[in-house]
């Protein structure tokens, strides 16, 4: 049976035979950092481009959490399934989402995955195993648990993954899904991104005992992590998600982080003490990962420019694109009978371990 | 042909369905062991297993939320409310996440939700209601009702197979009062409307128990020639036929059982003074039950839901007009 | 006379909704005309009564002409000017148009007569029963009833829709009983004659000749007009549409939308055929206007514009082809959805046909047309030179276009260019 001290918390001071790195090849640890640079190069040039009104509505991102949202998915296989958030970014440009398509998707533009109908991060490209949120949290926690139940009832070697905030937890949808994955024992796994606050709300007045804490009520265990630590968040997805296909069940892993910006780009934070904010300063997922990089010889400042002009091109070809035509407003709001089905397809992994793996080790859809 | 009870015909194409489509996945409380409250899916674990007939938890908005993922990886899940009324505590899940899912991201969630509604047998406040009107105000939601047992079948199956999100509202009324000759084997009835009786003076427009309710009321009334609409599909509201039965008829009666107030027929009766204007000979009439909770006690319900009788004033006063 | 569109000179009258006499509302429509462009309502300008009509059916005037005089100093409820001694109608508050008299229509001949003068009111009733349903009027409106002549059976004397059509049925003869169902009446102008016998081998007498449709003649015209203009040539290319077909039915739309956005690309790039020839004034326009010939049946074509069609994606042109298509068939068009095309595109294609010779869309200087897809053996050479046949589904798209303009081999390269895109589509 699989795997160890779960319950356990890991971060940088993991013994080696459990150390994170142990599962990730120079390539993945480059490509970790690589995909953390691409989401926020992302949201700061969007960011510019709502300051200069060409952004409709509101404005969320996810700055400081990048590892959060990029190490879990590097662990999902390709016929696995997730249910992606605000704050998660990283999860479509892991999965294989182009920065010009989201680009376009903020701005509104034809060439946005939801072609204009939904805004911000609320999307999910079906054609990567992504679905899109809705702002009602944490509604999507029991679409993931839903998504394991199926791969369970069909006996499938998958498993689903949702991230959702600590703010959500106060809502009975977190309890039903919870409850629910832990009386099925469903291979689900559940993020929660603990980053201090929802909107003005801190913890402290958002729950009396740590959700983390309680998984072992439902039944199934929670794990708190170094959300900041991107190999720390990919090595405890890679454990629960081996625990969830091997039969094992649900697991709640907690990614302690910090909200960096405001709720959205209208929120200047006020609330938020400027020495936490500080403390958390230190500790940025990408500068630690930059470190780590470069220790291993790598040319960080390249890959910075890198990914900086594939985001400068992508703003370019998005800015072209044409806004959607209002005639369209009212189309395909039914499927049509006779139209091919349409199902989540298989997303970009690019985790080496799953190259490596033999045939019979693959997850089989 | 066979004659069944509403009850078994919904039973009937419910069995069709999970035998033809191994997708199909029955998801509710105590449907599986306990074979249903009203025992629509009674022996269904026994053929098909509990994996398929799962008895989930008592969670509503945890069945609607699952069933979405479960359609969007491929199964075809058919979610029981064990009372229409408790659609309340999943409805976020409906109207959020089922409702909008498609038209935002393109991907198309293919559930059922079955509500067994309606009143008049002292259910009281909690199990009485008609709430298909919260439904067809949301868009992306498809919605039927059908009133006889050749229809409860031929709509489940339809339901079942349309990629998109319905809600099929079963009138628990109608499960064993209603019989009807209904056909072996697979079959789909179309989500249009259905002429139950031919007429010319006056057409009684209205779906669910109501119509049973309204052939009574007007099977013998002087003499004057009734037709009876039985719309069956609220969303997508078969517009074409009611607009041609206006036109033929040019007095109009719509029956709700459901509270007045923004219910299914104030949809008609809109469409009805805007577009058949110049085919009506008379105002747009509607009866439905005030607007207040169903009260438990019988004579208080009586009141309240349309009678027989109600309807049969109605017609006889507007036909005199 | 309105102007309808900037180049429209004149119109003819076809139709009038109001009679001398009659109660006209502000913005009721007041008669019906046709023009070169567009056929249309005209709203009355004004609340009045009608006193003069100028300007009888089928004759053509120029724009600015005076059609008809209306009194706004009338009141409705005043004699009716066909009604000499008789009481006026009571107007019971409500300032119904007066609807009453008949509508002038071909087939009204056929139908019962508007009622002559009226008896003095049967008998007293009380002002509620002189409002009449929309029902009641629309069918009074239709047979020209008088519904004062008509006893009603609701309520206070009320009259009913099945009092007037019981009265119809007893005075209007054998048409009233298909009215009361909803047909139309038949046409008793039959040109049968029982009896008369056609002999078999006598000499052939060929039927009456009648005018051409205003509409028919005007495409006429406009296509001698090219003709005679232009020097037009057709040019041919043989089009692999194979993927295209694959795009189509992923995206769930017709071929024509993707070949439109082929050939737009193609225009981007071979401006000079998005371009107009007025005289001597040649222009290249930047914007791509495109002309979308939509076929009204046996009446005629129209052909509606997509404006700045070059920033659509074929989705979106899809959905404007078929609006603009919808409505032309419903003859919704405006004066502005036909106006500026700056380049055509027809495509009859779907009966079967190969190859046309399309006359060019003055002062355009090329059309392209569209034929029938079909599948057809073809040579198809793979990566190492090898031959071999395929079945493949192929168009042959057709360009006339302007030898005053461009040269035979800018139209080849044009359509190189569009075969190119075409089959190399990826959606």
């Amino acid at each position: 049976m699989a795997t160890s001290s779960t319950d356990v918390q890991i971060g940088p001071n993991t013994p080696a035979r459990e150390h994170p790195a142990a599962h990730l090849t120079t390539d993945d640890r480059v490509g970790l950092l690589r995909a953390m640079l691409f989401m926020r190069a992302i949201e700061e040039r969007a960011m510019n481009l709502y300051r200069q009104g060409k952004v409709p509505g509101s404005f969320y991102d996810g700055f400081g959490q990048e590892a959060v949202s990029v190490g879990a998915t590097w662990a999902m296989a390709a016929a696995d399934r997730l249910c992606v958030l605000h704050r998660d970014l990283g999860a479509h440009v892991v999965r294989g989402v182009q920065p010009a398509a989201i680009l376009s998707q903020y701005m509104g533009r034809e060439a946005g995955i939801t072609s204009g109908r939904d805004g911000n991060v609320h999307f999910g490209d079906h054609r990567t195993g992504c679905v899109g949120m809705v702002s009602m949290l944490p509604d999507m926690m029991l679409v993931a648990a839903g998504m394991a139940m199926a791969f369970k009832l069909r006996g499938e070697q998958r498993c689903a993954l949702t991230w959702f905030g600590d703010g959500s937890t106060s809502r009975g949808d977190f309890h039903e899904a919870m409850n629910w994955a832990g009386v099925q024992q469903l291979p689900v796994i559940f993020i929660l991104e603990n980053n201090q606050f929802a909107y003005s709300t801190p913890i402290k007045q958002q729950f009396a005992v740590n959700p983390v804490e309680r998984a072992a009520a439902y039944g199934f265990p929670g794990v708190s992590v170094d959300g900041n630590d991107v190999e720390a968040m990919f090595e405890a997805t890679r454990v629960a998600r081996e625990r969830a296909i091997c039969g094992g069940g649900p697991t709640l892993i907690e990614a302690a982080t910090m909200r960096m910006h405001g709720h959205g780009a209208h929120d200047d934070m006020k609330y938020v003490p400027k020495a936490l904010v500080e403390e958390w300063r230190e500790k940025d997922p990408v500068d630690r990962q930059s470190a780590r990089v470069k220790e291993l010889g790598v040319d960080v400042d390249a890959l910075r420019k890198e990914v900086r002009a594939a985001v400068d091109a992508a703003a370019k070809k998005a800015l072209a694109g044409p806004m959607p035509d209002p005639a369209t407003a009212t189309d395909r709001l039914f499927h049509p009978r006779d139209a091919e089905e349409i199902l989540l397809q298989d997303g970009t992994a690019p985790w080496s371990g799953f190259s490596l793996m033999r045939p019979a080790d693959r997850p089989s859809r | 042909m066979t004659e069944m009870t509403y009850l078994r015909a919904i039973s009937d194409g419910l069995r069709n369905e999970m035998r033809d489509d191994d997708r199909v996945l029955l998801m509710g409380e105590d449907i599986g062991v306990y074979g249903g409250a009203f025992k629509v899916t009674d022996g269904f674990i026994e053929e098909f297993g509990a994996d398929r007939v799962m008895d989930t938890p008592l969670a509503e908005s945890g069945i609607v939320g699952t069933a979405v993922g479960a359609a969007v990886v491929g199964l075809r899940p058919v979610c029981e409310m064990q009372f229409a009324d408790f659609v309340s505590c999943g409805f976020d899940q409906i109207i959020n996440v089922a409702g909008k899912m498609y038209y935002r991201q393109g991907l198309p969630v293919n559930i059922t939700i079955r509500l067994p509604s309606g009143g008049g047998f002292s259910g009281g406040p909690f199990h009485s209601q008609n709430p298909e009107a919260w439904f067809m105000h949301s868009p992306g939601l498809k919605v039927v009702a059908p009133s006889t047992a050749e229809d409860a079948k031929g709509m489940i199956i339809a339901s079942i197979r349309d990629p998109n999100p319905v809600i099929y509202m079963e009138h628990k009324n109608l499960y064993r009062h209603v019989k009807g000759e209904v056909p072996e084997g697979s079959y789909e009835t179309p989500f249009r409307a259905r002429v139950a009786r031919e007429g010319n003076d006056l057409v009684v427009i209205t779906y669910g128990a109501m119509v049973h309710t309204a052939l009574e009321a007007t099977a013998d009334l002087d003499g004057a020639s009734i037709m009876v609409l039985d719309l069956r599909s609220l969303v997508p509201l078969d517009e074409e036929a009611i607009l041609s039965a206006v036109h033929d008829c040019s007095k109009v009666i719509i029956v709700d059982e459901a509270n007045q107030t923004c219910a299914a027929g104030a949809q008609v009766a809109a469409l009805v003074a805007e577009r058949a204007f110049e085919d009506l000979d008379g105002p747009v009439v509607r009866v439905a039950s005030p607007d207040v909770p169903i009260p438990f006690s019988p004579p208080l319900e009586a009141a309240v839901l349309p009678s027989v009788e109600r309807v049969r004033e109605a017609c006889r006063q507007l036909l005199e007009y | 006379m309105p102007q309808m569109g900037v180049s429209v000179a004149e119109g003819t009258v076809v139709q009038w909704r109001k009679q001398r006499g009659d109660w006209v509302q502000a913005d009721e429509t007041i008669c019906e005309i046709s023009t070169d462009k567009i056929d249309t309502e005209v709203p009355s300008p004004a609340s009045g009564r009608l006193v003069e009509v100028l300007v009888q059916v089928g004759v053509t005037v120029e724009v600015g002409t005076t059609l008809a005089r209306i009194a706004t100093d009338a009141r409705p409820g005043q004699p009716h000017s066909s009604e000499d001694e008789r009481p006026p109608a009571p107007a019971a508050g409500a300032p119904a148009p007066a609807r009453g008299a008949a509508a002038v229509a071909p087939a009204a001949a056929a139908r019962p007569a508007p009622a002559p003068a009226p008896a003095p009111a049967p008998g007293p009733r009380s002002p509620a029963s002189r409002r009449y349903s929309p029902v009641v009027q629309r069918i009074a409106d239709e047979h020209g009833v008088d519904l004062d002549e008509v006893e009603g059976s609701g309520r206070d004397g009320r009259v009913q829709k099945k009092d007037v059509l019981a009265w119809v049925q007893a005075h209007g003869g054998a048409g009233a009983a298909a009215v009361a169902a909803g047909e139309p009446t038949l046409h008793t102008e039959s040109p049968y004659r029982p009896g008369a016998g056609a002999s078999l081998s006598g000499p052939y007498a060929p039927p009456e000749g009648r005018p051409l449709s205003r509409m028919r003649q005007s495409i006429g015209e406009h296509m001698k007009r090219s003709l005679e203009t232009a020097a037009t040539c057709t040019t041919w290319i043989e089009v692999d549409v194979s993927r295209v077909e694959l795009a189509r039915r992923q995206l769930g739309i017709t071929a024509l939308p993707l070949i439109a956005r082929c050939t737009i690309g193609a225009l981007v790039e071979y401006p000079l055929l998005n371009a107009w020839l007025e005289g001597e004034t040649h222009t290249v326009h930047e914007q791509v206007n495109l002309g979308i010939a939509v076929s009204l049946g046996e009446d005629g074509l129209i052909v509606p514009v997509v404006r700045g069609a070059q920033d659509l994606s074929p989705e979106g042109l899809g959905r404007r082809i078929r609006d603009l298509a919808r409505r032309g068939r419903a003859r919704q068009l405006s004066p502005d959805d036909v106006r500026g095309a700056t380049f055509t595109i027809t495509n009859p294609g779907q009966f079967g046909s190969m190859m046309a010779t399309p006359v060019i869309a003055q002062p355009q200087v090329a059309i392209l047309d569209v034929e029938a897809i079909i599948k057809r053996p073809v040579v198809v050479t793979d990566a190492f030179g090898e031959d071999a046949i395929a079945i493949r589904p192929m168009v042959i798209l057709g360009l006339s276009w302007d030898h005053r303009a461009i040269d035979g081999a800018l139209a080849a390269r044009f359509l190189a260019s569009v075969k190119k895109r075409v089959e190399s589509y990826e959606a």
